[in-house]
């Protein structure tokens, strides 16, 4: 890639930040603070029913000497469960900014001014997908790592209280760069399995003459109820393959961190936890997240993201404001 | 001179409705050219085709580009106002700044700047904000700070007061244009136009009716202010159109001579306005009596 694509490419993701800052800045924040709030609110709380914060100090101390193994258990736990909420948030938002990317500038007509532009169609695709798999994530991780570090700084303050160290209590268990690079990597691979998801909203918003995320829930509805009446009439059975259950699986199992080594049989009905233990293994090691690139059906999903969006670049050449 | 833009046999069908049908355009670099039609006629369809916006039949070359193919390099030298009010709503107006300078290689901010000098368009404003002529107006300054050779506006000054539309065209004109740029415009106000172009196109049912310079059209057309005793004899001298103004025959000759037609009343050069009505037939004529009446 040229240095000018990528220049290009680069100010055309932004322009996505500076469209929708709801989406990708303030609702990031937005969860920052109320994280914020609630726990402050809960300590405030837990100071009133105990005197002179004599039990929680005492808890601290104690935590300070558990086993290392078990405080990295708890800290890097607490710190994970203190991000869930803003990549469950972040999905969700990226569901609504991707159903809509190629439908609302048809819709208020600026088309005609972003294709005024020395810009080709297959770039500014790649700049909607790219946004979504790669700066969006990033700008929530950056939100999370903020958020966690906040919280550390309360513990300290707590531990300096409780009149332990609070670095060995605190900040040592919860081994910051591997955390982020846990997460930073997972939010990767996620955005590569979510791909064919991310590719058929796009795509639905390339053509869709209006409520592209209507559009793109009720076509695989109405092709799994198709496939089950079928499957039900000719067979008496239900289908072995059904379309809206693949993608309800995906979107499941995607989700961090929660992206561990479940795994749902063929039935789509039967989920076996027996060998999910709480351990740190289930958040904190890389090859959870790398485990996903070795299952075919990574490959097959970016496969069929690639002809989604080859669909996308083709309807947005011929879309004008009409 | 090379062609800016090379037409042959352009055709674009919706269905069996023939938005654009056999064009055959040559238009060479530095001219102003008005695609003049009534609404409906493939004026927009056949600008569409131009910039890339939609597919057509037959051969079209734009500046040497094929631009269904290459719509994104043939912009770095083409330019479009589609129409007013299609700048991003969301957008500030530093922010579409910033945007058209790191995606267009040619757009200087400075020209910008100079010509929102003299607006009320402020840096940090909205789009959504804006009135509707300085939404034009930052639009324009856009376009104009950009080095292209062709630059296309249909409708531009639609909806606008008049002294917006004056100051658009005199800013185009005394700013803008020189002997490398080519503008199409099209418009439904001719008579602002018709000064400063040095081509005239009409359109009709997706077929050009007439596509002459304006040189051409002054010495073909003439109109004729008829003394009431030679109306009958300047109807035996096929004119293409008649009127009746206070009580005065106006007659539209093309072609005649000229010796002739000073025998029997005053000669004039026709308007753009005259010319359309009287090309474009009895039927729209018609067809506009009836939208004013309604």
């Amino acid at each position: 890639m040229s240095m000018r694509m990528t220049n290009n490419l680069w100010t055309l993701m932004r322009r996505e930040l500076w469209e929708s800052p709801g989406a990708f800045k303030w609702a990031p924040i937005t969860i920052l603070g109320l994280t914020l709030f609630f726990l402050v609110f809960g300590l405030i709380l837990g100071s009133r029913f105990d005197n002179e914060m004599a039990f929680t100090l005492d808890a601290i101390r104690q935590f300070a000497d558990v086993p290392a193994d078990q405080k990295r258990l708890f800290v890097t736990g607490a710190l994970f469960s203190v991000s869930t909420l803003f990549f469950q948030v972040l999905l969700l938002v990226l569901v609504f900014y991707l159903s809509s990317c190629l439908y609302d500038e048809r819709k208020d007509r600026s088309i005609l001014f972003w294709k005024s532009l020395p810009v080709s169609d297959s770039m500014t695709v790649a700049s909607k997908i790219l946004t979504a798999i790669l700066l969006a994530p990033a700008m929530y991780l950056a939100v999370v790592i903020v958020t966690q570090l906040i919280v550390l700084l309360i513990a300290t303050v707590y531990g300096w209280m409780a009149g332990i160290n609070p670095f060995t209590a605190f900040w040592l268990p919860a081994s910051l760069p591997h955390l982020w690079a846990v997460m930073a990597l997972g939010l990767l691979i996620q955005g590569l399995w979510l791909l064919p998801v991310y590719a058929w909203l796009v795509f639905c918003s390339s053509w869709a003459p209006r409520v592209p995320i209507l559009v793109a829930v009720a076509v695989p509805a109405v092709i799994s109820l198709l496939q089950h009446a079928w499957s039900l009439l000719s067979s008496f059975d239900m289908p072995q393959l059904n379309v809206g259950l693949i993608i309800l699986k995906r979107l499941g199992s995607g989700i961090l961190p929660s992206n561990v080594g479940w795994r749902v049989d063929s039935n789509g009905n039967e989920i076996d936890l027996t060998d999910v233990e709480f351990s740190e293994q289930l958040f904190m090691s890389f090859s959870n997240s790398l485990d996903f690139l070795f299952r075919p059906g990574m490959w097959i999903g970016i496969g069929i993201a690639l002809v989604l969006l080859a669909g996308s670049v083709w309807f947005r050449r011929r879309a004008t404001d009409t | 001179m090379s062609l800016t833009i090379h037409a042959r046999n352009l055709k674009r069908h919706y269905g069996s409705n023939r938005a654009v049908d056999g064009i055959d355009l040559e238009i060479p670099a530095g001219r102003i050219v008005g695609l003049i039609g009534p609404n409906g006629a493939g004026k927009t369809t056949a600008l569409k085709a131009i910039l890339g916006l939609t597919g057509f039949e037959g051969e079209l070359e734009v500046l040497g580009r094929k631009p269904n193919k290459d719509r994104d390099e043939l912009m770095e030298d083409v330019c479009f106002i589609a129409d007013v009010a299609v700048l991003p709503r969301w957008a500030r107006v530093w922010q579409v700044i910033e945007m058209t300078e790191r995606l267009h290689p040619r757009f200087s901010r400075e020209r910008c700047m100079h010509y929102l000098q003299n607006t009320k368009v402020k840096q940090n404003a909205k789009v959504k904000t804006l009135s509707k002529g300085m939404v034009v107006q930052l639009h324009l300054a856009l376009v104009m700070a950009i080095d292209a050779k062709l630059l296309v506006l249909d409708e531009p000054t639609l909806g606008l007061d008049i002294l917006f539309r004056k100051r658009f065209y005199s800013n185009l004109l005394n700013e803008y244009f020189d002997e490398e740029r080519t503008i199409l415009i099209t418009t439904h106000q001719v008579e602002e136009v018709e000064h400063i172009l040095t081509d005239l196109m009409f359109i009709k049912d997706g077929k050009l009716v007439l596509n002459a310079t304006m040189d051409a059209v002054h010495e073909r057309y003439r109109e004729v202010m008829v003394k009431p005793d030679h109306v009958d004899e300047a109807r035996a001298l096929n004119p293409i159109h008649e009127r009746v103004l206070f009580g005065r025959h106006i007659f539209l000759f093309d072609g005649g001579d000229t010796a002739r037609l000073k025998e029997i009343g005053e000669l004039h050069r026709p308007s753009v306005a005259d010319l359309f009505v009287a090309l474009m037939g009895e039927e729209y004529e018609n067809r506009s009596l009836a939208e004013e009446a309604a």
